[in-house]
């Protein structure tokens, strides 16, 4: 199959079952919902690493919050439901919190698992806090030096997917990061779905383990790396000098499957040889995105 | 069974009807026949609710009630689900002691509305009434927990010796609002006269308000003064003469 001219291959991404939460941070402003969106989802690549992923999934107009300002939607995931309330309420607490006239609420109010985020984060007002309950929804109101934080007091938590990607074959670096930079365009916004990888986009794909060091989870993916076509049983075609992926998390299959589609597409481009993906033979993740079904 | 249980007043009350039979959650478990049959006090003495009222519909937690009210006391009482809706005004001790549902009253309240049965020292502990008019003295008296609003005015001592909870004034609160709050919130956007012993502490923009008032619209149809959504309010913590955790919030400005 091909697109533009570019080889679809004919295999598929692995991917997880993940634990997934939406938080939606309003402010007074985009900027500062943006401000703290962006720390809070920091350091949130890969678990390899990180304990979580995170990204912004989309702007958010005042006619779709809570409050009636703006925001952003945050997707968040981990690979365990144990992990998922830890590390919000350490990152919220640090990021959310601080940062100057937001709010924080659950984006996921039917999720039938719930996360005790808002009430462990009252605590920081130190007795001064207090709690309203609006449409049957509970806030706390912890008072700080601006004056007051508003944050849902739980979070609906339910199963998500995380790791689909694909890989971007080009036939120089110039190619493969123009090439991600418009899948990257065509894949951001898209309900469901966050690129948590800078910008979007992934220079070093690992495999599972190392060759050498016992003590690594994950290493270079050398059958990928055109530096190594030489060296290792590389899987590269002739004509390919760099290799980019695009990692993509979700709250569900079919948004990630469309994601993939308009991503794909866009990366079919001058300068790509071929689309391919990772998996680790369909052993380890529950779901496959096989490339051609998602494009056809 | 049917989707609503409508009370119409067919014979207008001469004296105080006490008519604390009337609770949505408790109608849902009730024929036509057993609601009509459920006891009132009119003027002391014992009757039926369907002496006054006519019954269509059973079995079902939405009631809606017809008519003029005003001598219809404690409707509401102690209710803990459904909806009731009131066309008109009602009279005294509208939800006293209520633990949840909604009461949504088109017209306004009597004295006590939310407030706590004789010799109780809790007033409503949860649900929500909202009052389209205005409400007599002291709405949300003792509450614990729960929300109540009023369109209009309040009368004296609106949250007198609250717990905690939420009342929302869009007029103006009579005198003593807040006496003896210990917890919660009573929110005014016309005039308050304020007990002596609460205490200012700033003026801001409560995140939570905004949020309040949007549910209130589009669930009650309220709708809140453009600058008062997301205004600024001066905050007077109190009541200094018991816990002091509570609050009068008064809208001051965009």
């Amino acid at each position: 199959m091909n697109i533009n001219g570019v080889l679809i291959e004919d295999t598929f991404a692995e991917a997880f079952t993940m634990r997934v939460a939406r938080l939606v941070i309003t402010a007074r402003s985009p900027k500062w919902a943006r401000a703290a969106a962006e720390k809070l989802t920091g350091f949130a690549t890969s678990v390899i690493g990180c304990k979580c992923e995170a990204g912004i999934e989309r702007d958010l107009a005042p006619s779709e919050t809570p409050d009636g300002r703006p925001g952003v939607s945050v997707l968040f995931l981990t690979m365990d439901k144990e992990s998922l309330p830890q590390q919000l309420i350490v990152r919220l607490g640090q990021t959310v919190l601080t940062c100057p006239t937001t709010a924080c609420f659950d984006g996921l109010p039917d999720a039938p698992d719930r996360l005790a985020v808002g009430k462990a984060l009252r605590v920081f007002g130190d007795g001064f806090q207090a709690s309203k309950i609006i449409g049957g929804r509970r806030y706390w109101r912890i008072p700080v030096m601006e004056g007051e934080f508003l944050v849902e007091e739980m979070f609906g938590m339910q199963k998500g997917v995380g790791g689909g990607n694909f890989l971007i074959l080009a036939e120089d670096a110039d190619a493969a990061l123009a090439a991600a930079e418009a899948a990257v365009d065509a894949m951001t916004g898209r309900p469901g779905v966050i690129l948590p990888f800078p910008g979007g986009v992934v220079r070093s794909g690992s495999k599972v383990g190392s060759r050498r060091y016992k003590q690594m989870i994950a290493t270079t993916n050398d059958a990928f790396a055109p530096t190594l076509r030489a060296l290792v049983a590389s899987q590269l075609p002739a004509g390919v000098n760099s290799v980019l992926e695009i990692v993509l998390d979700g709250t569900d299959a079919p948004a990630i499957a469309a994601a993939m589609r308009a991503g794909i597409r866009a990366a079919c481009r001058p300068g790509v040889r071929a689309i391919s993906a990772g998996n680790y033979g369909g052993k380890l993740g529950p779901h496959h995105f096989h490339l051609r079904q998602i494009v056809a | 069974m049917s989707d609503a249980v409508t009370l119409t007043l067919a014979a207008v009350p001469a004296h105080p009807l006490v008519a604390d039979c009337i609770a949505a959650d408790r109608f849902a478990a009730l024929a036509e026949r057993e609601i009509a049959a459920l006891p009132v006090t009119h003027g002391g003495r014992p009757a039926r609710l369907g002496d006054f009222f006519r019954v269509s519909g059973g079995r079902a937690a939405t009631v809606r009630i017809e008519g003029d009210l005003r001598l219809v006391e404690g409707i509401g009482t102690g209710m803990a689900g459904g909806e009731l809706v009131i066309e008109g005004g009602v009279g005294r001790d509208l939800g006293v002691g209520m633990a949840g549902g909604r009461i949504d009253v088109g017209g306004d309240a009597g004295e006590n509305a939310g407030g706590a049965p004789p010799g109780a020292a809790r007033g409503m502990t949860g649900g929500e009434i909202v009052i389209h008019g205005s409400a007599g003295p002291r709405p949300g008296a003792a509450a614990r927990r729960g929300l109540i609003v009023i369109a209009g005015s309040a009368g004296p001592g609106a949250g007198r010796g609250m717990i905690a909870g939420t009342v929302v004034v869009y007029g103006a609160a009579g005198p003593g609002a807040g006496r003896f709050l210990k917890r919660g919130s009573i929110v005014v956007l016309g005039a308050v006269e304020r007990p002596a012993t609460f205490r200012y502490a700033c003026t801001y923009r409560p995140p939570f308000l905004p949020l309040l008032f949007r549910y209130l619209e589009r669930r009650y149809g309220l709708a809140t003064p453009q600058g008062a959504l997301a205004g600024r309010y001066a905050r007077y913590a109190g009541d200094m003469a018991e816990l002091g955790k509570g609050e009068i919030l008064h809208w001051v400005s965009e």
